[in-house]
């Protein structure tokens, strides 16, 4: 854990030198970036003229400037995928979707005041599920004399924006068999906009437990 | 000789244990000599250390400079080999003999001794001595035992040196500076140096340079000196310097040329690009300009693609560079795999795209990533594992 | 609780501000900024059928929920469609230039010569259904008898019960789905029909007991089909030759309706025969009163008929066109027929479609060019227009 801690403190710019073992390309290619806001953005900054000299990879096939398109999003359709299925995945949350907004309309439709503060919009709703639920603090396992206890961590942004998605959806594969996982998905995500339902709790409950265990925080530098 | 050595020895420990009062004299000449005027009776003895002494000193550079004398000559004599193999090849060629540059040696040898051989330095060639054989070191100490180079004993002195030299020349730009300060000026930020087009010397370049090798974290430790020493203000100072070091990076837009758009029957423009490759997928694509936003693939229209993945990726390039409604778009493809087909057309389209486009634009297409010939292929499942990464379950018994 | 361990919040990587900036740009007004909708644009308040011309081409139109309920109880309508209804609250049909051409040629029937037969043909998802659909509303409107058949392809691959017919040997009878579709045509024309006060002209002998005495009302007969479901499929086929007769008889104007016709002459149905084989549609007793129907040996009638691609099972998937869907027998026994063919949205339906679920809150995000984004990824095609924006 503490490994992986310092490994993730090294520096990330865009020039990342170090890749995975045998990939196609030369380490010095850089990822791809296909979104036309965030090449405006570099425009500013002097990293634009740096990377007219670099080589850089192709972009992704699930990578495009559509308006489908969401980095959480896409992330989300990578945790559902089961075996490679991505097609069945993105069709799933599609599904998710669509139940989603469809709850929504319909309050929308029974309280005509309340138009403006319910939101409809499915990504809106997951990015907001997913803020509600990220974890700040994790418990892990740390061996001192012997004894095994469990010490609070803060957790990188990027984990925790993993934990989030995957409670999500252990939860909604949880329940009953009848129910496909679309109409179980939007209802956790529902829950979780609100910051109501079991995902939510989860979320509470670890931070409950790394506040009751804050005793043993010294133990990460022992 | 070695007899006389082993003697010699053997006589030292006799000596060392009678001698009881004998100091510790670390260096074992300075004991001989010790030894010698000691026991002078045992002057037949010491003779015979003495002699070993200076032929052991001696000997060493002796070796040396036999090495060097026989590297010299060899040197000379591939050198002559090289000059006449060159006018005989020439004339073998029906070449002029003195006009005869290195590309026409290679292209000879090429055409005389033609060889499939996968790695190109592993097929025959005939190059100038110096680039063949590795350049050595000179003789790094003298007669006396005493090294020419005052870092001789950190093993590389020569990039030690050069370490040394950067801090040298960071300390004069230091001095420089305030000096400077105290005038009042400052640094001319328009000869700053520009370092965004250049890169330091590879690790292997360096190593050939230096006649040594070097270590990954030293070479790293060299780049980190070179980069303080370029972000400091005054450093146009020491440019010659530093240009010895650096090496510039290819500009990559203008690696690849754009094809000119041709006109057809209809007096449209239009650019074809053939061998779209992704995968297994093999296609051609042709993009009409002006057009009113037709994609045909292989006579159906975009619903060629039933997935939604694949569509957008087609339509990547056109949103990107926005001309979705402008051009028309007309693919063939085949092999390969949904994903893999959707890939081809869009490269196709992008490749298409550049010459309907301004500079700017193909620029920001090559870091959308657009441009780039995606070479992944299925990584291959190796033995002992599930797949190519997957492992068997591990079982503790 | 952290303040004595204060830990240096890890530094951001790319894609986390990219999630950040995710969910910040989400809130940026220029996704949400919505054309404003005037809703002439799309809509129409001219809910007449007759009415409808080329001015109203493109427009939306709304179906009051009774007349909904009559007409398409019984289904008629595709399950997407219902469910956009549910969320819409509404129910509204585009007026497009297929039915409106449809619509013409009805008005202008010459009654008193033979039935003209209708073809409306396609690729998936253009509106086939929804046309009839329109159609079927005229038919209600201007007082036509409604011989609607919802999805033939329904009896055919998923029949609910299937039974030994009693009176012809070697028959399949359905009889749930026969009860259903006695249903639902009654729900469709029970109004109608009372006002016509139409009579059989024959005896319906059942069995000894239960027989049908020629001059009740065609609605007993319904009823009574309804109730005895073990006759319906007969009394099927005994309604519809008396319903011809009458039209021949000038007493009423029929409207024949019928989605997947193409059903009827598929080489296969997957119904099991007793001796656990595949039969074919002729030796279902449904099949026989509506190809009767769909003759020309008669008079005041419209028959509207729509051949699809997805009625077909896996192998017969090649192409649209009739020719090809209805095969020899099916195009021998329609020809000579109307082809209408269906097509995708033009540029103007197409934004019409657009603005109309703009204002319904379907679209919900609306960043710069998504209509032509949607324009190209689902080729102007109706149903792959309201899947994609299922997710938008």
């Amino acid at each position: 854990m503490l490994r992986s801690l310092c490994s993730r403190l090294e520096p990330q710019s865009l020039i990342c030198a170090v890749t995975r073992g045998m990939s196609a390309y030369s380490p010095h290619y850089i990822e791809a970036i296909f979104s036309k806001k965030k090449q405006l953005n570099l425009k500013e900054t002097d990293e634009y003229i740096k990377l007219s000299h670099l080589p850089i990879k192709a972009a992704k096939n699930d990578d495009s400037e559509s308006i489908f398109y969401n980095e959480l999003v896409n992330k989300m359709v990578n945790y559902i995928t089961k075996g490679g299925n991505k097609k069945l995945a993105r069709e799933l949350l599609t599904k998710s979707f669509e139940c989603m907004k469809r709850v929504q309309i319909e309050r929308m439709n029974l309280n005509p005041e309340s138009k403006d503060t319910i939101i409809a919009d499915p990504e809106q709703l997951l990015i907001k599920a997913i803020e509600n639920s990220r974890p700040l603090l994790q418990l892990t396992a740390i061996k001192r004399g012997g004894v095994k206890y469990q010490v609070p961590i803060p957790v990188t942004e990027k984990r925790s924006y993993f934990l989030a998605m995957k409670w999500l959806l252990e939860a909604a594969r949880e329940k009953e068999r009848k129910v496909h996982l679309p109409e179980k998905l939007a209802w956790e995500v529902l829950d979780a906009a609100y910051n109501q339902g079991r995902v939510v709790k989860r979320k509470n409950d670890l931070h409950r437990q790394c506040e009751s265990n804050r005793a043993y925080a010294h133990y990460r530098w022992s | 000789m070695e007899v006389a050595l082993r003697i010699g020895v053997n006589l030292l420990k006799i000596n060392r244990v009678c001698v009881h009062s004998a100091s510790r004299i670390t260096d074992s000449y300075a004991k001989q000599i010790q030894l010698n005027r000691d026991f002078s009776t045992e002057v037949t003895v010491n003779a015979a250390p003495l002699a070993v002494k200076k032929h052991k000193v001696s000997k060493a550079m002796k070796a040396y400079l036999e090495r060097a004398r026989e590297n010299d000559e060899f040197m000379k004599t591939q050198k002559l080999e090289y000059q006449i193999g060159k006018r005989h090849l020439a004339n073998m060629m029906g070449e002029d003999a003195e006009t005869f540059t290195q590309e026409d040696i290679d292209n000879a040898i090429a055409y005389l001794f033609p060889s499939g051989i996968f790695d190109k330095r592993a097929r025959p060639l005939m190059k100038s001595p110096e680039e063949v054989f590795p350049a050595r070191k000179a003789a790094e100490f003298d007669e006396t035992g005493r090294p020419f180079h005052s870092m001789f004993y950190t093993g590389r002195p020569n990039f030690f040196k050069l370490l040394y030299d950067i801090v040298e020349e960071m300390n004069k730009i230091h001095d420089l500076e305030e000096r400077m300060l105290r005038r009042g000026t400052r640094a001319d930020a328009n000869q700053k140096i520009d370092f965004t087009g250049f890169q330091w010397m590879p690790k292997e370049q360096l190593e050939s340079m230096l006649v040594e090798q070097i270590n990954d974290l030293e070479y790293t430790n060299f780049t980190n000196a070179m980069d303080r020493l370029v972000s400091l203000p005054f450093s146009y100072k020491c440019q010659n310097f530093i240009k010895k070091f650096s090496k510039p990076l290819l500009d990559q837009t203008k690696q690849l040329e754009i094809p000119k758009p041709q006109f057809d029957a209809d007096g449209r423009q239009f650019v074809t690009t053939y061998e779209c490759l992704r995968k297994t997928a093999r296609g051609d694509v042709t993009v009409r300009m002006p057009g009113t936003g037709k994609i045909t693939i292989n006579g159906h229209d975009i619903t060629y693609f039933e997935e939604l993945q694949s569509r957008e990726q087609v339509l990547f390039p056109l949103i990107f560079a926005g001309l979705l409604g402008k051009v028309d778009v007309e693919a063939n493809v085949e092999g390969g795999g949904t994903s893999g087909q959707a890939g081809a057309i869009r490269w196709g389209i992008a490749m298409s795209l550049r010459s309907f486009v301004d500079q700017e634009m193909v620029e920001s297409m090559r870091l959308a990533g657009l441009l780039q010939r995606d070479y992944r292929r299925r990584e291959r499942k190796k033995f002992g594992q599930e797949g190519a990464r997957r492992k068997y379950t591990w079982k503790k018994r | 609780m952290l303040g004595r361990h204060s830990f240096k919040l890890p530094r951001l990587t790319n894609m986390c501000v990219a999630y950040s900036t995710a969910a910040a740009e989400a809130s940026v007004e220029q996704l949400y900024n919505r054309p404003k909708l005037t809703s002439t644009d799309y809509r129409t308040a001219e809910n007449n059928t007759k009415q409808h011309s080329a001015v109203h081409e493109g427009k939306f139109y709304t179906l009051s929920p009774e007349q909904k309920k009559q007409l398409f109880s019984g289904g008629g309508l595709p399950r997407q469609y219902e469910q956009q209804i549910k969320t819409f609250t509404e129910a509204c049909l585009m007026v497009r230039p297929t039915s409106l051409e449809l619509l013409n040629y009805i008005r202008n029937t010459d009654f008193t010569r033979p039935v003209v037969r209708y073809v409306l043909y396609g690729e998936n998802g253009v509106g086939k259904t929804l046309t009839m659909a329109h159609v079927l509303h005229y038919g209600l409107q201007n007082n036509f008898v409604l011989v609607h058949v919802p999805w033939v392809p329904n009896w055919m691959k998923r029949p609910k019960e299937t039974v030994n017919a009693t009176t012809q040997e070697g028959f399949i009878d359905l009889p749930f789905d026969a009860a259903a579709w006695l249903v639902h045509f009654k729900t469709q024309n029970a109004n109608l029909l009372t006002q016509l006060q139409l009579k059989t002209s024959k005896d319906y002998v059942w069995t000894k007991r239960e027989a049908t005495p020629a001059g009740s009302t065609l609605l007993e007969l319904v009823e009574h089909g309804i109730a005895r479901i073990k006759f319906a499929s007969e009394t099927i086929a005994a309604l519809l030759s008396e319903l011809k007769q009458h039209a021949n008889d000038d007493k009423c104007k029929i409207m024949v309706a019928i989605d997947g016709f193409n059903a009827f002459f598929h080489p296969e149905t997957r119904i099991l025969g007793d001796n656990k084989q595949r039969i074919t549609p002729d030796r279902v007793t449904l099949t026989q009163p509506f190809l009767d129907i769909t003759n020309y040996n008669w008079k005041n009638g419209v028959c509207v008929l729509t051949v699809d691609k997805i009625g077909m099972t896996e192998g017969y998937m090649d192409s649209y066109l009739p020719r090809y869907l209805l095969g020899k027998e099916g195009f021998e026994h329609l020809d000579p027929f109307v082809p209408l063919h269906v097509d995708n949205y033009s540029d103007k339906e197409f934004a019409s479609c657009i603005q109309y679920y703009l204002d319904r809150n379907w679209i919900q995000k609306t960043p710069e060019g998504f209509d032509e984004q949607l324009k190209y990824l689902s080729n102007k095609n109706p149903y792959t227009l309201m899947r994609l924006t299922r997710s938008l």
